[in-house]
């Protein structure tokens, strides 16, 4: 049988997540298997031959294997990357250092915050004797004896990669390209990382911070790339193996070896493109995706149905440059830690329990109340049925932990504690919405809200409310959502190309022909990875400012007439005007705009997604039990529960009402209304606004329509 | 019905104010048009209740944050609430009344919902040119504040949201790059009317009542916050002092001396035995001082405290009139920093004997702030490029110093070199730590800072100010002192010249300025350092091997540096 199947897998702290969509017959298995830390490759392999066999299939069967793995955020985490020379223009070795010279936010005060360490140590931060002018004229020509001196010095320290970082490289890389032919020479086996390459952007600092990190990635990533392909050579033969990015795009095994930065962080990458995925079945093109885990929270903006990329942000404190998917952290999770500060103050976080020793009702040691604890204290959680009852709650545990150190300081009761770290964590994820969104210029009322993780769908209809967004979406599957974006992911290419012009100077003439370039490239890449010319969508876009600013918008250029006019770039420059516009509170078309990069991206379209569509049910729901529930400004309220798995399409349940799963509990407070729809998602509304739900559920045509593009 | 704030809405209000400064800051860092704001970020913005307390502020530079308190008190002293309109903006830079220096120019802007005021939001941010003798307004020197540039009072510069183009042709007429200054203040209006909106909806979603309760109760449980702070601080009077090199006309030291006198739950600050206002600008102006001194007490206090008002009312501030820290009109202030770092300074050393886990040592102690001017050889237009640096942050009771970081009340970022060679005709060709600049100790004070820039062009100016030349940063308990800072002029070449801390001079094209900044001091006896600590420094060539033998007595024989 030719192949029909497509397998995503997500290697997360604790599981290994996998997804196989069946194409032919529309059917998706999922399944879970314990992580293999020391040597990942192996759970991988385990949760392959686990998920083929309950789907009852073969390896010729799968077309390919996408994989979103945190080899590299662990290793920045757990500072385990590789011993890293980096080679800058005279005079700047301690850029790496110097940073920006800002301490963190935390610490505005408190004098024991520190930036994380550099990764490159000084003394094998080396000089190269030379200097490019901002125009990328050569000011001092290399002197290769500097080179020659640098690269033997790491030699004798055993240097296990390379950066090459010079000032205004990204505007001619003739002495990178020097440079890395002599490291190739002199120390062949040693990967080098050119900073043109992989982020030709201005501002140094941040550019040289993006080349380091992948240099120190690249030896482990290289390693398991190479054991991850020869397991799956030896047990199921030639696979296509495509590896996960942060910008939500995959890439081949093969082009992953020598951009390991861009596979940092591709987890929640992965949750973005499912909520997208998603949104774009229920028919909701604006949708924020929350992933509520043990100890962070993490927000993802969905604008008209596609993940917003950004074109920079961070991994750990360093600064990165690339194309990643704009996914916000905060520290809110179900381990964070409730505490009363000096004044009387109620905070939750951002310390946090996380899953050792875990929240006091885990009964590992944990005494202080979490965010947990008081979820089950106010009878949100079950404690037999937790984590599919792998793990045993001690409610009293719960309530002991909150009355020491939240309701006694407050005197309160226990309930009113409990209720009270739920309405500061909420506060707090609120703020961490808004400041994606409101902030960036979008009406948290005219978006849905997604919820997946552990913990997301216990939070999310509170936090809706708050927000007063539309609904709230609780997918199937909702706890390897990042798996089952993995697997629909695009392969992606990035390109851009810093150019500088004023408005006056950018001209079709101009333009087009580094668009064109960068084109060819993209498209050769692209074929090399086997995808047809017909799957490929090619993207332009251009980093647009007013003149004098320093912060550009990324405004889309016009690329579907066989050559770019000057017409194409008016429309972009209005683009850009009411872009600013919505997003500062100004524009003004009598200003001078200037063009500071120009963009591509380059896509390898997956094939389309066919979800089976679940039957419907005429008989109504059945609870499986009832118990005592806390809402606010309700009190505990008997509420029926519900099993997940019991739900079928045309289910409609009335708050208050719980709905528990193996791997998580949705919450539907009163005056609230669940129904089911044919892909088994539960969406939750207003009882008021069910009216208005009827009517949206006739867009499902276009919602396919949507999803076949 | 007055309505009882609980403590869980109240921090939902708080978080929700929080938000509406930092998305102030984002705008106004997004849309501005200089250096000095868009990289730099010596900005601020924040939320006010409506009785002028600061409520929430964005995360910047904290001279800035603290230093709104004045100037709101004295604008609810000038306005009465039915004078201010929804959509006015309000400007004032004066120093005497209640601002920083000229270049820092406040606005405000009140809230008002159905016609009553319910609070005010505020930026702040220095600008890169506001007329006056020098370009750049950061040269040292000047002896009156005529000369630092155009001194506004509070001025509607919008009113009911329309600009006030008179008012706008007034400032663009009397500064040098109204380009960018203008942009820049149009930048500042927009993070205001940002700001009204997002507070608006706040509180017509909680309404005024529940908000002010709210408010109130926040102010107060961050009072609460220092006050236990400061019960938990040792009774007494604590004195500290410090020196600033010169005020750049005679070469006079400038005494400064912080007296803390501690009972209880509160604390009275006064600055007896503190020098007479000097002629040249390093006289600091009152809102600096108050903020120097709460950002040094908060900081050994409650550094995690959420930083309003309320963190205020437990400090009683008395500086005397005529003095370097209350001066009287007409003297001149651009140049406060190089004075108020070293109060902070002298807060902390203060305190070391009563709670030395709680301290760092001495750290560069001053903003080193370079203006270069010319006209741009190929727009032909005037540019104005601010260079402002950080330097050495002194070593701490279980750490090292930053190594070329920023400490204290600043917070800024540096520009760079790449961002400075596109807009402006100099060449940068050195920015590195200076090895040996960090005061030895059992914890080493940071490195300093070295900064070479080449002007490519004839007739630029170059105004500046820096300190810590003459005094070095002060090392504790044991600790060694930090290294002096520099300004050499093309050095290693025949020309090479020492240049005076504070000053204003004309460059020609291929000169060199070389900015050598102070390092730290250092925490702890060097004999007591970790040798392997010593080694490392050693081989990444922070050390060099004469001072490990010198100041920790590890000999280093194998080839183990640079």
């Amino acid at each position: 049988m030719a192949p029909h199947m497509r397998l995503g897998i997500d290697v997360g702290g604790t599981f290994t997540d996998l997804v196989l969509i069946d194409d032919r017959s529309g059917k998706i298995h999922y399944t879970k298997t314990f992580t293999t830390p020391g040597n990942p490759a192996q759970g991988v392999l385990t949760g392959i031959e686990k998920i083929l066999r309950i789907a009852n299939a073969a390896p010729g069967d799968l077309e390919y294997i996408a994989h979103g793995t945190t080899i590299g955020t662990n290793a920045l985490i757990e500072r385990q990357g590789a011993r890293v020379g980096l080679i800058t223009t005279a005079g700047f070795r301690d850029v790496l250092e110097i940073a920006r010279i800002e301490r963190p936010d935390a610490g505005l005060y408190d004098i024991n915050v520190d930036l994380p360490a550099p990764l490159v140590p000084r003394y094998l931060r080396l000089e190269a004797d030379e200097r490019m002018g901002a125009d990328g004229s050569i000011v001092r020509p290399l002197d290769t004896a500097s080179v020659v001196q640098a690269i033997e010095k790491f030699q004798t320290e055993h240097v296990q990669a390379i950066a090459i970082c010079l000032l205004f490289g990204f505007r001619n890389p003739v002495h990178e390209h020097l440079i890395r032919e002599m490291c190739q020479e002199i120390l062949p086996d040693v990967p080098v990382t050119l900073a043109g390459e992989i982020a030709p952007e201005f501002r140094e600092f941040e550019r040289t911070s993006t080349t380091v990190i992948n240099a120190y990635l690249t030896p482990i990533t290289e390693r398991y790339l190479d054991s991850l392909q020869a397991k799956l050579q030896a047990s199921f033969g030639a696979i296509d193996l495509r590896i996960m990015q942060t910008s939500g795009g995959a890439m081949t095994a093969q082009a992953a070896r020598s951009r390991a930065v861009n596979m940092v962080n591709s987890g929640p990458a992965g949750g973005a493109l499912a909520t997208a995925l998603f949104g774009r079945l229920t028919g909701d093109t604006r949708i924020i995706g929350c992933d509520m885990g043990g100890t962070s929270f993490d927000i993802g903006l969905i604008v008209d149905a596609h993940p917003r990329v950004k074109s920079e942000g961070e991994f750990e404190g360093y600064p990165v440059k690339i194309p990643m998917i704009d996914v916000e952290g905060i520290g809110a999770g179900g381990g964070s830690i409730a505490w009363v500060d000096a004044g009387g103050g109620l905070n939750v976080g951002p310390r946090s329990a996380g899953s050792d020793p875990g929240p006091a009702c885990y009964g590992q040691g944990g005494i202080y109340p979490t965010v947990t604890d008081a979820n089950l204290a106010l009878g949100r959680l079950n404690p037999d049925y937790f984590l599919g009852s792998e793990i045993q709650l001690h409610p009293d545990r719960a309530q002991a932990a909150i009355q020491e150190y939240v309701a006694s300081p407050l005197k309160m009761s226990v309930a009113e504690a409990a209720a009270g770290i739920l309405r500061v964590v909420n506060a707090n994820m609120v703020r961490g919405i808004s400041v994606n969104s409101t902030q960036k210029g979008y009406d948290t009322r005219e978006f849905s809200l997604l919820a997946f993780g552990g913990a997301g769908p216990l939070h999310a209809v509170e936090l809706a409310q708050e927000l007063g967004m539309r609904r709230v979406i609780v997918p199937p599957f909702c706890s390897v959502f990042s798996a089952f974006g993995a697997v629909t992911a695009d392969l992606r290419h990035d390109y851009v190309r810093t150019v500088a012009l004023s408005q006056a100077e950018a001209t079709a003439e101009r333009l087009e022909p580094v668009f064109r370039d960068m084109e060819t490239h993209a498209r050769a890449q692209l074929a090399q990875e086997n995808v047809s010319p017909e799957a490929v969508v090619v993207q332009w876009a251009a980093d647009l400012r007013y003149e004098g600013q320093s912060y550009e918008l990324t405004i889309p250029v016009a690329n579907d007439e066989p050559r770019l006019t000057d017409p194409h770039i008016a429309e972009t420059i209005q683009l850009f005007h009411d872009t600013h516009s919505r997003v500062y509170a100004y524009g003004d078309p009598g200003e001078r705009v200037e063009c500071v990069s120009l963009r591509l991206t380059a896509i390898g379209r997956a094939p389309a997604l066919k979800l089976a569509r679940q039957k419907k049910t005429a008989r109504p729901a059945k609870p499986k039990s009832k118990r005592k529930v806390y809402f606010f400004e309700r009190g505990f309220v008997m509420t029926a529960i519900y099993e997940r798995s019991e739900l079928r399409p045309g289910h409609k349940l009335t708050g208050p009402s719980l709905i528990e799963e193996t791997t998580s509990t949705t919450v539907v407070p009163p005056r609230f209304i669940c129904s089911v729809d044919v892909y088994g998602n539960l969406l939750i509304e207003p009882a008021l606004r069910s009216k208005a739900a009827r009517s949206s559920s006739k867009r499902a045509p276009k919602a396919k329509q949507a999803e076949r593009k | 019905m007055k309505y009882r704030a609980d403590a869980v809405t109240m921090q939902v209000i708080r978080y929700a104010m929080e938000q509406v400064a930092d998305e102030m800051g984002y705008t106004l860092v997004r849309t501005a048009r200089s250096t000095v704001i868009k990289e730099i970020k010596d900005i601020s913005c924040a939320v006010f209740d409506r009785a002028g307390n600061t409520i929430a502020q964005a995360h910047h530079a904290p001279m800035l944050l603290t230093g709104f308190e004045l100037g709101m008190r004295a604008l609810r002293r000038h306005y009465s609430d039915d004078e201010l309109d929804d959509g006015d903006v309000i400007i004032f830079n004066d120093p005497y009344a209640g601002g920083q220096h000229v270049m820092d120019l406040v606005t405000f802007a009140p809230v008002k919902l159905k016609g009553k005021l319910v609070g005010f939001v505020g930026s702040i941010a220095h600008h890169t040119d506001m007329g006056g003798a020098a370009p750049g307004g950061t040269a040292g020197g000047l002896t009156e504040i005529y000369l630092e540039g155009l001194r506004m009072p509070f001025i509607k510069l919008y009113k009911r949201g329309q600009e006030d183009r008179e008012l706008f042709g007034i400032i663009a007429n009397n500064i040098r790059v109204p380009d960018k200054t203008l942009g820049d203040i149009r930048a500042q209006a927009s993070a205001n009317f940002v700001g009204v909106r997002r507070v608006k909806e706040i509180v017509t979603k909680y309404t005024p009542a529940v908000t002010h309760a709210c408010l109130e109760k926040l102010l107060n449980v961050s009072e609460g916050r220092v006050r236990a702070g400061l019960v938990a601080l040792p009774d007494g009077d604590y004195t500290g002092e410090d020196w600033v090199d010169d005020d750049g006309v005679t070469d006079d030291p400038i005494h400064l001396q912080v007296n803390i006198h501690k009972r209880g739950d509160s604390a009275t600050i006064d600055f007896d035995g503190t020098a007479k206002q000097v002629r040249g600008n390093v006289n600091a102006p009152l809102a600096t001082v108050y903020a120097a001194v709460y950002y040094a007490l908060i900081a050994i206090v409650d550094p995690h405290v959420p930083p309003n008002s309320g963190c205020y009312r437990p400090f009683t501030i008395r500086a005397e009139e005529g003095t370097i820290v209350n001066p009287n009109m007409p003297g001149a202030v651009g140049a406060r920093t190089n004075t108020v770092q070293k109060i902070t300074e002298a807060v902390f050393r203060a305190l070391a004997p009563a709670v030395p886990k709680r301290v760092m040592a001495g750290s560069h102690g001053n903003i080193t702030n370079c203006g270069f001017s010319g006209y741009h050889p190929v727009t032909g237009k005037r540019f104005v490029y601010i260079d402002i640096q950080g330097g050495g942050a002194g070593a701490r009771p279980t750490k090292d110093g930053r190594d070329g970081q920023d400490s204290h009340l600043a917070r800024f970022k540096n520009t760079p070199v790449e961002a400075v060679e596109l807009e402006y005709p100099v060449r940068i060709e050195r920015y590195e730590l200076i090895p040996d600049s960090g005061g030895a100790g059992k914890y080493r004070g940071a490195l300093a800072l070295r900064r070479d820039i080449r002007v490519l062009i004839d007739d630029v100016s170059w105004a500046r100010y820096g300190d810590r030349q003459r005094f070095a940063p002060f090392g504790v308990f044991g600790g060694h002192n930090g290294a002096k800072g520099q300004f050499v002029l093309n050095p290693g070449t025949s020309q090479e010249r020492v240049m005076k801390s504070k000053g204003l001079d004309k460059l020609k094209a291929g000169d060199v300025v070389s900015l050598r900044l102070p390092g730290a001091g250092g925490y702890g006896n060097p004999q007591d350092r970790d040798p392997e600590a010593v080694r490392r420094d050693v081989r990444d060539g922070k050390v060099s091997r004469v001072q490990a033998l010198r100041d920790y007595g590890i000999e280093i024989t194998d080839d183990e540096s640079v």
